[in-house]
């Protein structure tokens, strides 16, 4: 198991916490808090996969230049495909009421209700 | 679709399998594209499917992060709520609780946390209960059995769900779903069939050992596990329910599950005696049914023993015994050694030739202590128990003989005590063991020893060899007090090494070094004595053939051990608060008093 750390600036903010998916072979689950330093994104990674570091700041980054939600997110993966990460990443800031409350949301991307 | 198939009477098995048959209607087959899966469903999302209405709540949630301890130093990576969803709500105006496995995250493997949240949540809706609130409990049984990388923590757990099962049924009723597509196998097939009603699907699987245990044990004449029909026919969720051993077949649609946990729920508890963990008579009559030299086929077994799990119409038949008595060549292959300590010990600590139950069940009695031990039988007709593993017959003859001491001493200022020695090499692998239930047998003699206990016997294990797995489930884990000679023979765990390294995807020597830092992994008796949940670690001369030195040292630990289990508590609670147990467990510890604190008192 990896463990990595990443900051990313961010400028919106969320109205609750967030929990999807599950630690299942080619899953992850995401636990969002829209709590700690305001203006930046603090990911944690613990993946079962050794040798993907650039893959996951590749991934993280091209999602918070578009979804820059501010808080802490805890991913815990089982060798998700980086675009099941970011279907799980987008997932997690709909349901925490941020998803669309950015000016370059991703087409394709639902309004958060 | 031709205008024929809508003639087709609903009685049509295939039809109403797949939920396409309206009772006593025409066959619809539209309605199995209208269903939602309740297979498909998440843990969380099985969970709120069965309560009713919104109002529902998540106790010891992600955001508690109780996440196992265990993992991580072994390059696992964690879940946040380790796999099991318990939620409170009501069910059909009841109060309730769902415990929800996750299936996929690790098989639905039980470990320490996992299996914390459910035995404590049985006992808080027991305790509600007993204060006049019944709350009911729904558990989602999708598991392979103990989590391997926390094996002792794990196997233990399965016993406290056990005995927190057991103390809640005649409470509030316990539903069973297996749903699938995991099934419900390991130690928490046992759980399954303590339950007072069990739902299953015809995806569902229920079985103690799982098809590739068995082949790797017994060989592929055996039990092939690449055959899927086989593994349905013998495991599956209609020959479960075709044959009694589960009480309601439903489609896989989440409102067909939801109804029938409903009605299970409204049905209410069953009366003391009637659950088929307490059927000795039907267990004893049915297994009289099998000649394991010439076993009926799995389809056989529906019309030999009944729908109803009641004494079976089939005619009992003469099994024949003998060590060459066999099926098929090479059924004993067997990697098990016969362990004689088993006998020895009885023997010495009796003073006297044990009575045998049955030839591998040994009884005997010292002044006012009962001693039990299961013992290999080379003749034993159900072949794959020849080398002292617990099987079917093995079961039904500790259950029978637990009862009958409960009973005889129902009068008695004090009860006797009862010493449960242990040498085993496991439960048994079979074909023939799992088409007859060994999950349903296993729980005959766990609510036979947890009776035992709640009525006052001080129930004492003693191990002196071998302890592994459901063997251990069976005779041993439900003692209030676990004594083990400090010897290098003495092995304590949930599965054999070669398996246990196999399953986790490790070397032998890998899993060696894990397990000098983890110690539930450890095969060495004394990192499993920091575990919490011994009581004693005894010292002897000679653990092959005791000496009288030894034989008063070990007499007089069972008789502080019976002192200390007199006026204790009738559970397994002594776990958790032992000076280890404070160490060690402090995950469970920690479950225990989130989720009692975040239990509701809504009145």
């Amino acid at each position: 198991m990896r463990t990595l750390q990443f900051t990313f600036p961010a400028v919106s903010r969320a109205a609750h916490r967030a929990h999807v998916g599950v630690v299942g072979s080619g899953d992850l689950e995401i636990l969002f808090e829209p709590t700690g330093a305001a203006g930046s994104a603090t990911v944690r990674v613990r993946t079962s996969v050794e040798g993907f570091d650039e893959v996951w700041q590749a991934t993280l980054q091209r999602f918070f230049a578009r979804v820059p939600l501010e808080g802490s997110w805890e991913l815990n993966d089982a060798a998700a495909t980086p675009a099941l990460v970011t279907l799980r990443l987008q997932q997690a800031a709909q349901a925490a009421g941020g998803g669309a409350s950015t000016p370059s949301a991703p087409t394709g991307t639902r309004e958060a209700s | 679709m031709t205008g024929d198939s809508a003639t087709v009477p609903a009685t049509d098995t295939a039809a109403l399998l797949l939920g396409a048959g309206v009772d006593g209607g025409p066959v619809d087959w539209t309605r199995v594209l209208r269903r939602r899966s309740f297979l498909e469903l998440d843990a969380l999302a099985r969970a709120e499917a069965l309560l009713d209405g919104p109002g529902s709540r998540v106790l010891c949630g992600p955001f508690d992060r109780l996440e196992s301890p265990w993992l991580a130093p072994q390059e696992v990576t964690p879940q946040a709520d380790d796999g099991v969803v318990v939620a409170r709500g009501v069910i059909s105006g009841t109060d309730a609780v769902v415990l929800s496995i996750e299936q996929a995250f690790q098989g639905g493997g039980v470990g320490e946390v996992s299996g914390a949240k459910i035995s404590q949540a049985l006992r808080l809706a027991a305790a509600d209960s007993r204060a006049g609130h019944p709350v009911a409990a729904v558990l989602l049984l999708e598991t392979g059995g103990v989590r391997l990388q926390e094996a002792n923590l794990g196997l233990n757990a399965v016993a406290e769900i056990c005995a927190a099962l057991l103390e809640l049924r005649p409470l509030a009723p316990v539903i069973g779903v297996v749903a699938g597509s995991v099934g419900s196998f390991g130690g928490l097939s046992i759980a399954t069939g303590l339950c007072t009603h069990v739902i299953v699907t015809p995806e569902a699987r229920i079985g103690l050992n799982g098809p590739a245990v068995i082949e790797q044990e017994a060989g592929v004449a055996e039990f092939d596990s690449t055959d899927p029909a086989l593994i349905w026919a013998v495991d599956g969720g209609e020959q479960r329910y075709r044959t009694g051993l589960a009480d309601t077949l439903v489609i896989d649609d989440a409102d067909a599950v939801r109804d029938a946990v409903r009605g299970a729920v409204a049905a209410g508890v069953t009366p003391p005696g009637r659950h088929r963990s307490e059927r000795l008579d039907v267990l004893d009559t049915r297994l009289a049914t099998i000649d394991p030299a010439d076993p009926p086929e799995p389809l056989r077994l529906r019309t030999l023993w009944g729908q109803a799990y009641e004494p079976p119409p089939g005619p009992a038949v003469t099994s024949r015994r003998g060590r060459d008595v066999q099926p098929h060549a090479g059924a004993t292959q067997s990697s098990m050694v016969p362990g004689e300590r088993g006998l020895a010990w009885t023997v010495a600590l009796a003073g006297a030739p044990p009575q045998p139950v049955i030839p591998s069940v040994l009884r005997a009695d010292r002044d006012d202590t009962v001693f039990l031990a299961v013992v290999p039988d080379p003749d034993n007709h159900f072949y794959r128990a020849r080398q002292g593993q617990v099987g079917l017959t093995e079961c039904a003859a500790l259950a029978r003989t637990l009862r009958a001491i409960t009973a005889e001493d129902r009068l008695r200022e004090q009860r006797r005590p009862i010493v449960a020695i242990v040498d085993l090499p496991s439960q048994a692998y079979g074909r023939i063991e799992e088409m007859a239930g060994l999950h349903q047998a296993i729980a005959a003699a766990v609510d036979a020893a947890d009776a035992a206990r709640v009525a006052g016997h001080p129930l004492v294990t003693l191990v002196v060899g071998k302890a592994l797995s459901g063997g251990f489930l069976a005779h041993g884990l439900q003692a209030a007090q676990i004594l083990a000679l400090d010897d290098p023979g003495v092995e304590i765990h949930a599965m054999h090494k070669a398996a246990a390294a196999r399953i986790t995807l490790r070397t032998v020597e890998q899993l060696d070094e894990l397990a000098k830092s983890i110690p539930p992994l450890s095969y060495d008796v004394r990192q499993w004595a920091t575990l919490g949940f011994c009581d004693g670690l005894l010292t002897v001369e000679n653990a092959d053939n005791p000496t009288d030195a030894d034989v008063r040292t070990v007499l007089a630990a069972i008789a502080d051990a019976v002192t200390r289990a007199r006026p204790g508590s009738v559970d397994l609670s002594n776990r958790l608060d032992s000076a280890q147990a404070v160490k060690v467990r402090a995950a469970s510890r920690a479950v225990r008093d989130a989720l009692a604190a975040q239990w509701p008192t809504p009145r």
